[in-house]
């Protein structure tokens, strides 16, 4: 067996190499891993694919009745289109929910003080409500008879 | 199941009580009241109750129009599966269908996943054989909504094993009722995915057990399981992707086991067998590069294993060379696989699944995949609207799975990852997505009610904080005074346990309260959402619309099925019947007339034929017709009443299909104007006016006035005036034109029929018969031909028999 093994190093030298790993190069944590899954999904949740494939314009704009050309942040009645700005601004919602989520997880840590506690189930809370609102209202601009007929 | 990296507090804090805590509470004798018997009755309750609202929020469109099998797909599944039940399986196997792709036929039998069929197939024949006599078209409608409560439960048993029964229960009734799911599985959408999802869930589930026990029979289960997702749904791919994903994932996180080994192995051995046995995947997997990675995982996972037992033979200087050794091997056979692929052994990636890599391919090189709209990528909207509140809550529960990771949770996050990619890329992938986000989100929310539900008694009923308070909200407030009486039970030991919080302990149950009372109406909101897009958006047939006036009326548009019936009864029985490719399966399935293309985009270039038929002017037009033998040109038309999915609208990606195949004919910027715009009216392009679809779809429409304020011909669609008013055909005629104008059929002349002058009928010269007789031969074949007869001259006696 070791004969096999030494028949390439009759005609090879072997190099004096020291090969370290770098320090750099460790195994992520489950957090870090967490944080890069989170950011995908902000970027995949709010159409970023769409974006790359169909570049629509960041905003769009429509003339009114006097002429003035005027920014419209939503592609309206369109289900299958968006512009990039509305896609990132809901996907934040979603991840502001999200966090919101977990932020009310966190408060049960035993060791936070009381008002802490308060303070960050408030907050939770807080970001929650707003991310689902504002995602109601996002769909009521998008779908003017949202929950109505 | 307690996560192997909590720290001392969490474990605490019996986050994940998969472990029922079978102390008896209470001296109860009831069974009721046994902790064991109520928790298998509260999950028994709320499983058969997802079941009943998943079917019932799907019967929208049955009960709004009636049980009718909807869309497109449907229709060719449905007439597959009548086929089998009237010939049998050996016949619908061998069936080559004379009536699609004229003249090529297709064969269907080959080139189907017949687990659709087999399955409506069987429960017709089960419940004939029981003497109930059910047609099969109510088998094939209710099909999918009687398999969404089958996925429900298996979704149930996979985040039971992936977290705890709580989360299961909740994953459960969000699947039931979720509109991702329910888009795919209405009563009436009789297709693929409506079982597949189910088979889905359950190989996942057998999978994820058998890595668990590491045994053999739960392996073979997932094998089995696996055959059955093959037969039913293209969509196994992923399936085979994913569970080497997984299998890769533990070995890179140095998570290899006994268990894990036995379980692929098997697995992979078997499921490639078995998948090679549905006629329509054939040898794909061992010869095309979407299985590749099943089999090189197969490999690596064998040689982790030698490897791993050599460790325990070897010293330590004969490894060293060993690795060498394992780097050298590996490098081969991906050199192996490379060679093999560039020789065409081995063929590489098919379009559709090279478009999910890279976006753009699809855009640019295969209109058709890109043509159909549930190709397109996805918006945000498309996120929000069929998943609503999950969407905010799939991140928590991955960041539970995360945070406590074991095995099982590493194929969950696996899971969640690409199938969140997949569902960016395609809106059609929503559907693999709806599942791990309804698992995850149930996953978030037995989490996050078990901490502000369950503080009050720790170990009193902890159960229940994650079980079913999903809808049940009169549950809860039974279950919160059942809390109550527990309460004096339990206190003595809560206090103990409460008493490291310090100041925590007064947090305040109407904090709490309040918290949990927002959940549940988040959770409350998800299902008046859920309900209402089910109602509005996924339960139309397609086939036949409504329209609902101002008052509250409804008028019901029936044009297709009148053309269809139209069709079927005024055509010859083997009339042709061209349209665009989207209207195939209606066509032969409704109308049972032969169709030049249809929804099995198979063949591109014949699809690309009739486009260009469409997209050229009348007598372009004509010649490809005639050389197709096409007998009627069937359009859609929405003008006139103003739906937008008709073939103007379809327009450009026919143009875009048959440039693909005939540059030097056809060329999508002649049908824009010189603005770069895709007009109907006047200003259009006078290709795209002169074009055959144009004509089919506007003849005579100029005469047509809708109302008093807009001008004649205008198309409501569009909003615009049509351009070409007043002209003439000359190679078709029309023959039917429904009531709506939604339908429009032209029958394509013979040659004889145009281009001869009109001559007044006085100065016509009429031959008339003068015998009565009517010969039904024509006059070619009234003689009889015998070949070498001996030709009679008349006015001679054939005396002299020439004789030789």
């Amino acid at each position: 067996m070791e004969n096999i093994y030494r028949v390439p190093f009759i005609v090879l030298q072997v190099p004096n190499l020291k090969i370290k790993k770098p320090s750099w190069f460790v195994k992520p944590s489950s957090m870090v891993m967490f944080a890069l899954i989170l950011f995908s999904y902000f970027l995949v949740t709010g159409g970023i694919i769409y974006d790359v494939i169909v570049e629509p314009p960041s905003v769009g704009s429509t003339t009114d009745e006097h002429g003035h050309s005027r920014p419209v942040a939503f592609m309206p009645y369109r289900v299958n289109g968006q512009y990039i700005m509305e896609g990132l601004a809901s996907s934040f919602l979603f991840t502001l929910g999200g966090l919101g989520f977990i932020v009310l997880d966190q408060t049960h840590s035993p060791s936070t003080p009381k008002l802490n506690r308060i303070l960050l189930i408030s907050v939770g809370f807080i970001s929650i409500i707003v991310s689902f609102f504002t995602c109601w209202i996002f769909m009521r601009m998008k779908l003017p008879g949202y929950l109505q007929s | 199941m307690l996560p192997s990296k909590a720290n001392a507090p969490h474990a605490k804090k019996v986050l994940f009580p998969d472990k029922q805590p079978t102390n008896s509470r209470q001296v109860k004798s009831s069974t009721l009241t046994n902790a064991a018997g109520l928790s298998s009755l509260i999950t028994f309750t709320v499983l058969l109750l997802a079941w009943i609202s998943g079917f019932a929020s799907r019967l929208f469109a049955v009960i709004r129009f009636e049980s009718i099998i909807h869309e497109f797909d449907p229709w060719f599944n449905y007439r597959a599966t009548a086929y089998m039940v009237q010939h049998g399986f050996y016949n619908f196997l061998n069936w080559f269908d004379e009536r699609a792709w004229y003249p090529l036929g297709r064969i269907v039998g080959g080139t189907v996943y017949p687990g659709l069929m087999i399955t409506s197939g069987s429960i017709h024949h089960i419940l004939h054989s029981l003497n109930i006599p059910v047609h099969i078209r109510d088998i094939c409608v209710f099909l999918a909504p009687v398999f969404s409560g089958l996925t429900a439960i298996s979704t149930y048993f996979l985040t039971k094993e992936l977290w705890s029964a709580g989360a299961g229960l909740f994953a459960a009734c969000f699947i039931a009722i979720v509109p991702g799911y329910i888009s795919r599985s209405v009563a009436g959408s009789y297709d693929n995915e409506g079982i597949a999802i189910f088979a889905l869930q359950f190989t996942y589930y057998l999978w994820v057990k058998s890595v668990k026990t590491g045994s053999i029979f739960w392996a073979v289960l997932t094998a089995l399981s696996y055959f059955y997702m093959v037969s039913a749904w293209g969509g196994y791919v992923f399936i085979i992707n994913l569970i080497p994903l997984h299998v890769f994932a533990l070995l890179v996180m140095n998570r290899y086991s006994n268990r894990l080994f036995t379980s692929y192995t098997t697995f992979y051995i078997l499921g490639l067998l078995l998948s090679m046995q549905i006629p329509f995947v054939g040898f794909q997997p061992i010869r095309t590069s979407e299985h590749m990675a099943a089999g090189g995982v197969f490999g690596l996972l064998i040689f982790v294993a030698v490897f791993r037992y050599l460790r325990t033979m070897l010293t330590k200087s004969e490894m060293k060379y060993f690795g060498g050794f394992v780097t050298l091997t590996a490098a081969a056979l991906l050199l192996i696989l490379v060679i093999l692929t560039y020789s065409g052994l081995v063929a590489p990636w098919s379009g559709r699944f090279y478009s999910l890599w890279d976006t753009g391919y699809a855009k640019i090189h295969i209109p058709i995949i890109a043509s159909v709209s549930e190709h397109q990528p996805t918006t945000w909207f498309s996120f929000f609207f069929d998943l609503h509140i999950l969407v905010t809550t799939f991140p928590v529960g991955l960041w539970y799975c995360i945070k406590h990771i074991n095995d099982e949770r590493v194929f969950v996050v696996l899971y969640a990852i690409s199938a969140v990619y997949f569902a960016g890329v395609m809106v059609r992938l929503m559907l693999t997505l709806t599942p791990v986000v309804c698992m995850l989100a149930g996953v978030a929310f037995s989490g996050l009610l078990e901490l502000f539900l369950k503080e009050e008694d720790k170990d009193g009923s902890d159960r229940e904080g994650g079980e079913g308070s999903e809808e049940e909200s009169e549950e809860e407030t039974e279950r919160s005074s059942r809390r109550a009486l527990y309460d004096e039970a339990g206190k003595l030991r809560r206090m103990k346990h409460e008493r490291p919080k310090g100041s925590g302990d007064g947090l305040g149950a109407n904090l709490r309260n309040g918290v949990v009372i927002g959940i549940s109406m988040l959770l409350m909101m998800f299902t008046v959402h859920c309900t209402w897009v089910t109602s509005n958006a996924y339960s139309s047939p397609s086939i036949v619309l409504a329209s609902y006036s101002n008052d509250g009326g409804r008028s019901i548009l029936d044009d297709f099925r009148e053309a269809y019936y139209w069709l079927a009864q005024n055509t010859p029985n083997d009339a042709r019947v061209m349209s665009w490719w989207d209207y195939g399966y209606q066509i032969a399935g409704m109308a049972n007339r032969t169709t030049l293309v249809d929804n099995n985009t198979w063949n591109n270039s014949h699809i690309a034929l009739v486009g260009k038929a469409m997209s050229s002017n009348e007598s372009a037009a004509y010649d490809i017709m005639t050389s197709l033998d096409v007998d009627y040109v069937l359009v859609i038309f929405g003008g006139m009443i103003g739906y937008s999915g008709d073939d103007i609208n379809k327009f450009l990606w026919m143009v875009r299909i048959a440039e693909g195949e005939h540059p030097q004919d056809i060329r999508e910027s002649d049908y824009f104007t010189e603005r770069g715009e895709f007009r109907v009216d006047s200003e259009g392009s006078p290709t795209l006016l002169n074009s055959l679809m144009y004509k089919l779809s506007y003849y005579r429409f100029g005469e047509v006035k809708i109302d008093y304020r807009s001008p004649a011909g205008f198309d409501r669609t569009r909003n615009a005036e049509i351009g070409n008013k007043n002209f003439q055909l000359t190679y078709l005629d029309e023959a039917y034109t429904t009531e709506h104008w939604l339908v429009r059929i032209y029958r394509v002349k013979k040659p004889e029929e145009f281009n001869r002058p009109r001559i007044p009928i006085a100065e016509r010269t009429i031959n008339r018969r003068t015998s009565s007789f009517l010969s039904k031969k024509t006059a070619r074949r009234k003689k009889g031909l015998i070949k070498g007869r001996p030709t009679v001259v008349k006015g001679q006696k054939p005396q002299k028999k020439s004789t030789t």
